[in-house]
């Protein structure tokens, strides 16, 4: 008896940190679907059966990457050129797992499908969202990026059986996903101690618009970025090296 | 067009390659310890990143002709000053995402 009740609880804790996970994803969902629709779409476009687009969807799940894939296909690319493309397009996700070592570590079984959903949207949401307390951090994990997943994938074979026929006027609402960018900085300004990574954004950011093509800039502002991070930390810790030396002299 | 094999092929290339580039840092440091420098990348690297998202989702705006990115920035000033005030995550975005469709579908600053 007494096991059962406690299987009842647990059952019910984890429906409310579904409930929890669901909305958190809500700004991806809206984001998503339109942006999926558009990706189907152009694939629908393109002449291919929108199974094509589930497929991709299912196991690309990369936003521009499967955008570019359908100009690369329109264009008749080969195959070295998918590959040196879509790897110069997705390398800035390197950069996320970079930052999620220590939150990945010891997360289970569960860790290479948080890896490969690694998305733009995902990881914003994983980098900012507290895991509920006394909930299991990979489950809640699990959740967020297999709903932002599942949305993608619906997205996409919607807009690919749907998008010709449908006449609806969705322009401006993948503006949600901008927003929610806004509001997660937001969060993270108030969360940190530091105010430099947004001047490093800044910079960086300014530098690469003025300097890349706008299919290349988030690649190229990321890597900048990083660079100033290091740059800065040396620079600080040289300047520390050098007061304590300073220090040591005077003694 | 490609037919069905060729289709196949290509996706699972793409497919490879993205899990690649996602897998990198976890496979290049499961057997060695990270370096120290890295510490402070994984504290800093977040709020830059999410910081360059909302730059990056600007990309496209084109800021020398009319009505030279007005739309993108009033409303994010209104989604950061509404999160500021009320530190509503859903109000912000929503409020922020609805007041730009009707910006963009009815031109409202077509005057400029």
């Amino acid at each position: 008896m007494v096991r059962n009740e406690e299987y009842k609880k647990t059952g019910e804790k984890n429906k409310d940190l579904f409930t929890t996970a669901f909305k958190t994803t809500i700004p991806v969902l809206l984001g998503y679907i339109p942006l999926g629709m558009a990706f189907g779409f152009l694939l629908d476009g393109a002449g291919y059966h929108w199974i094509y687009a589930f497929i991709m969807s299912l196991f690309v799940y990369a936003g521009s990457g499967q955008f570019l894939a359908v100009a690369l296909l329109s264009a008749g690319a080969g195959l070295t050129e998918f590959a040196i493309a879509t790897l110069l397009l997705n390398f800035r996700h390197a950069f996320y797992g970079l930052s999620l070592l220590e939150k990945f570590s010891g997360i289970g079984k569960i860790k290479p499908y948080l890896i490969f959903a690694l998305t733009d949207e995902t990881y914003a949401l994983l980098t900012t969202t507290d895991v509920p307390q006394g909930s299991s951090k990979s489950k809640f994990y699990f959740y967020i990026a297999a709903l932002d997943h599942s949305y993608w994938i619906a997205g996409s074979v919607l807009g690919a059986v749907l998008g010709s026929v449908l006449d609806l006027n969705i322009e401006g609402m993948s503006f949600v996903l901008t927003a929610l960018f806004v509001v997660l900085t937001i969060e993270q300004y108030f969360s940190s101690e530091t105010r430099f990574p947004f001047i490093a954004a800044v910079g960086a950011g300014a530098l690469s618009l003025i300097l890349f093509s706008s299919d290349n800039m988030l690649l190229a502002s990321i890597v900048l970025g990083t660079l100033i991070l290091i740059g800065r930390e040396k620079s600080m810790q040289k300047t520390q090296r050098k007061q304590n030396t300073q220090e040591y002299r005077k003694h | 067009m490609l037919n069905a094999l060729q289709m196949f092929i290509t996706i699972a290339v793409i497919a490879l390659v993205t899990f690649t580039t996602r897998a990198l840092p976890f496979i290049f440091f499961r057997s060695k310890e990270p370096p120290a420098m890295l510490a402070v990348i994984e504290k800093n690297l977040p709020p830059m990143i999410l910081l360059l998202l909302v730059i990056y989702c600007l990309k496209d705006v084109q800021w020398l002709t009319a009505p030279y990115g007005i739309p993108e920035l009033f409303t994010i000033c209104v989604v950061a000053g509404l999160h500021f005030w009320k530190r509503n995550a859903m109000l912000s975005i929503f409020t922020g995402t609805a007041l730009y469709m009707v910006l963009v579908q009815f031109n409202v600053f077509s005057f400029l």
